[in-house]
């Protein structure tokens, strides 16, 4: 009986740990089933690395801010615009079109922090409107046109193999050491605290003397950091821009956040449970795309999914009304 | 029958998780027209006993009875509703964009609906009549949130009485006898407030009866005709006022258990005027003012001193607070803290940079309920549990952080069973000491007390207390504002009192005893 009960209980409070795990072991064997190909070939992993690496760093961002309880509609925008920058004045520039990129995105960041915290409009606003601009910037500075980045000496550090033989191309190790980043900055400093804190209760946050204007406007430069990186890599990885980077990817990201299991009411999950949470998405978007499933039911998909682990991750001992 | 009880219940036990004892063998009885009040500590089964009433819990033992007959326990609150026996709980209950009548037939109002139109002057009519009858004097089409607390407090009594005799056939006072169970209703209200809902509660003691939760032993005393008082699942207690009158002392005594705070005015000492004028002055205000809430506040705050700011809510004394840790911003004047001038708009991050910390009663929004105890306490001190493996960057030593929350909970007596344990699961005392605990773990020059030991027991107020007067010994100075005269004659060395948002007069501890006669 006590045993049955603390088993119970256990299983409760580890469900949003347990639930994308079996998600995972399930999506797994399932793809093996349709492709004896999957994961069985060094291509295919390598194949799946490429899918899964960039949106793993944006993901990461995302995961910060909603950690702190706000949303980034933005991420998708900025990672193209960062893309895109790479594209157009690569040729002119050089690499110091990365220090450039990731300026313009820090700005983006920096511009919806400010609006939230010193403004108090609702990061859902901010981030779409931010989200237009970097769009329309995007399109002018290439006027609506894909550019090609075959210098090899930019494509590298994206596509180098580690080891060159059998390894695994660089960007997986980018995304992985952001990732551990990441984890780091939440799970063990201050700064991840104040995130928590905020995203947990935002009153305590300040009572407590934790500076939310600063942490606020940190973490929404974070996010676009990622996503300025996430767009950067991607421009290598593709060895080009076009504007369909991103496009439709505000979804899937929100959702890979949330089947990792941090809750869209901040304050619980983490940056950790997020890599997780990419992997299924992934796999269940290779998956669909294996068995001929067309790209807009996906898209519905992936939209259900998403309402579904909102409300298996949400937090509804603190929230009593949603309205 | 005369002097018979409407409601009594025999012998109720309740155990909860086969462990807890919540109530043992307690027996009350509710007479007509009459307030009887239920004290005890929390956690002494007062809510226990009063949800069984309800239908809420169901009994593992005991019997009621209904006007002498044998009934069944209420399963749910309707089948209570249909006994004649509701409840108003402590939180609020009201809808604050409702009008009155609204919100005063909600959910009723398919008994007054004719092919699937309300009938609203019927509505209003019964609204008004009721609302006359029973004294209460307010406008029945403005919006709730307009009312004083106060008055949302009648309105939802009004609405539970009224739910009661539509249940009984009709919104006429005739034949039923409602009992009302007040779940600790003055504790958001100030003083005027309370005496306002007990000045209506006398007059609808002509129709009702009432069962009044609390723990405020003054009001206790002065409105019940007789007082139950529960400690650790037992009736230790009952007392007909009408025979005889225990003392507040003897009440407290058996509240707790043991003896009360005055053991803590012979053990400390508090400030002289000349003694306190030899002190540094740790924090200055001068001509402090916003607009519509106070003007013009001056006071010097010596090292080592609690001030207190009394007076009536609504007369600026807790703006005045909020304003001293950054959380309002003032008009314009000046606040100096060891010689150093605070930004009048700066964030409370920045006051407590400067040696300010502020602890507020209201736990739900001080503390981080989903976190374990050990990332309350340390919230506030980072720095003791930070280490550095380079420069810039910052981590967070777990085992620093861990001893630390140990060191605090056994120093505040904080009852839970591990640093780990989620605060929302802990008692209202033991998260008050939490957030005492982690303040004085910071020990700030300056702390302000914004109504520090609201809604939580006697027994835990006193620890609280100790732990404040104790941070008082060591050199931190206070700023207090409540609602509880007493806690000013416990805490402060001086006293300030407050009136329409300006300083009038300034008293000291032995002054202002004198005065409050306590």
């Amino acid at each position: 009986m006590a045993r049955a009960r603390i088993r119970r209980e256990w299983l409760q409070k580890n469900l949003t740990t347990i639930t994308p795990i079996t998600a995972a072991i399930v999506l797994m064997i399932a793809l093996r089933a349709l492709n004896p190909f999957f994961l069985a070939t060094y291509e295919s992993v390598v194949t799946l690395i490429y899918g899964m690496s960039w949106f793993l760093i944006a993901a990461c961002g995302l995961t910060f801010v909603i950690l702190m309880g706000s949303f980034d509609f933005s991420i998708p925008s900025v990672l193209k615009l960062s893309a895109m920058l790479c594209g157009v004045f690569y040729p002119q520039v050089g690499f110091a079109v990365i220090p450039l990129a990731i300026m313009v995105s820090l700005l983006f960041g920096f511009i919806n922090g400010v609006l939230l915290a010193k403004f108090s409009i609702p990061s859902f606003m901010t981030t779409l409107a931010t989200s237009f601009v970097a769009e329309g910037l995007a399109q002018i500075i290439s006027g609506g046109y894909t550019r090609i980045l075959s210098d090899p000496s930019f494509t590298a550090i994206s596509i180098t193999f580690i080891p060159a033989k059998f390894g695994l191309p660089s960007i997986f190790y980018w995304a992985i050491a952001l990732w551990a980043v990441g984890i780091i900055v939440t799970l063990i400093t201050p700064f991840g605290r104040a995130v928590y804190g905020i995203g947990g209760n935002l009153t305590g946050a300040r009572l407590a003397g934790i500076n939310i204007t600063k942490v606020r406007i940190l973490v929404f430069m974070l996010s676009a950091f990622f996503a300025s990186i996430a767009g950067i890599l991607y421009a290598a990885q593709i060895q080009g821009a076009h504007m369909q980077i991103g496009v439709l990817d505000t979804i899937p990201l929100f959702a890979s956040v949330v089947v990792g299991g941090t809750a869209l009411s901040g304050g619980t999950g983490g940056i950790h449970r997020t890599l997780l949470g990419v992997i299924i998405i992934r796999w269940l978007d290779s998956g669909m795309s294996m068995i001929g499933v067309d790209y807009n039911v996906r898209m519905i998909v992936f939209g259900a999914i998403a309402i579904i682990m909102t409300i298996a991750t949400i937090d509804r001992r603190r929230i009593k009304i949603m309205k | 029958m005369f002097n018979s009880s409407i409601l009594e219940v025999r012998n109720v036990s309740k155990t909860f998780n086969g462990v807890v004892k919540a109530l043992d063998g307690v027996s009350m009885a509710v007479k007509e027209n009459e307030i009887v009040s239920v004290v005890g500590e929390n956690g002494a089964g007062k809510s226990t006993l009063m949800k069984i009433l309800v239908g809420i819990y169901p009994p593992d033992a005991g019997e009621l009875y209904h006007k002498g007959a044998k009934v069944p326990f209420p399963r749910n609150p309707m089948e209570a509703l249909k006994r004649g026996i509701s409840i108003v709980y402590q939180e609020k209950g009201i809808i604050p964009h409702l009008k009155v009548y609204q919100f005063l037939f909600l959910g009723l109002e398919e008994k007054f609906t004719r092919l699937g139109r309300l009938q609203l002057e019927r509505i209003l009519g019964i609204a008004k009549t009721v609302l006359d009858e029973l004294g209460v004097k307010c406008d029945i089409t403005s919006y709730m949130y307009e009312l004083p607390l106060s008055m949302q407090k009648m309105v939802e009594i009004v609405r539970a009485i009224l739910s009661i005799r539509l249940e009984h056939g009709g919104a006429e006072s005739d034949g039923v006898n409602p009992i009302i169970i007040l779940d600790e209703p003055t504790a958001p209200l100030s003083r005027e407030e309370r005496d306002e809902l007990f000045s209506h509660l006398l007059e609808m003691k002509k129709t009702s009866s009432f069962i009044f939760v609390s723990h405020i032993i003054p009001e206790v005393m002065e409105f019940s005709e007789r007082i139950y008082v529960l400690r650790d699942g037992k009736l230790v207690a009952h007392h007909d006022l009408s025979r005889e009158k225990p003392t507040e002392e003897e009440l407290f005594k058996e509240i707790v258990g043991r003896e009360s705070h005055r053991y803590l005015w012979a053990k400390y000492i508090y400030g002289k005027p000349e003694e306190l004028k030899g002190r540094p002055i740790i924090l200055s205000v001068k001509n402090l003012s916003k607009k519509g809430y106070y003007q013009d506040v001056s006071f010097d705050l010596h090292k080592g001193e609690c001030i207190g700011l009394f007076g009536p809510a609504g007369s600026g004394k807790s703006e005045i607070a909020r304003t001293i840790y950054g959380i309002l911003a003032p008009d314009s004047g000046m606040i100096i803290t060891n010689g150093k001038k605070v930004g009048l708009k700066d964030e409370p991050h920045r006051r407590l940079k400067m040696g300010i910390g502020y602890f507020s009663g209201e736990t739900g929004k001080e503390l981080f309920l989903y976190w374990p105890i050990r990332k309350n306490i340390s919230l506030v001190n980072m720095e003791k549990v930070v280490k550095k493996p380079i420069k810039i960057a910052a981590i967070i030593n777990f085992k620093a952080e861990r001893s630390l929350a140990e060191k605090v909970m056994k120093e505040m007596r904080i009852r839970a069973p591990s640093v780990e344990t989620e605060c929302y699961s802990l008692s209202g005392g033991n998260k008050q000491k939490i957030s005492v605990g982690k303040w004085l773990e910071r020990s700030p020059n300056i702390l302000v007390l914004l109504d520090p030991t609201i809604g939580i027991d006697v027994g835990s107020r006193e620890e609280i207390y100790e732990a404040l007067l104790e941070m008082k010994k060591g050199g931190i100075s206070m700023i207090l504002v409540s609602d509880d005269p007493k806690e000013y004659a416990i805490l402060c060395d001086r006293i300030i009192l407050v009136k329409d948002g300006k300083l009038k007069k300034i008293y000291t501890n032995d002054e202002f005893r004198k005065v409050m006669q306590l």
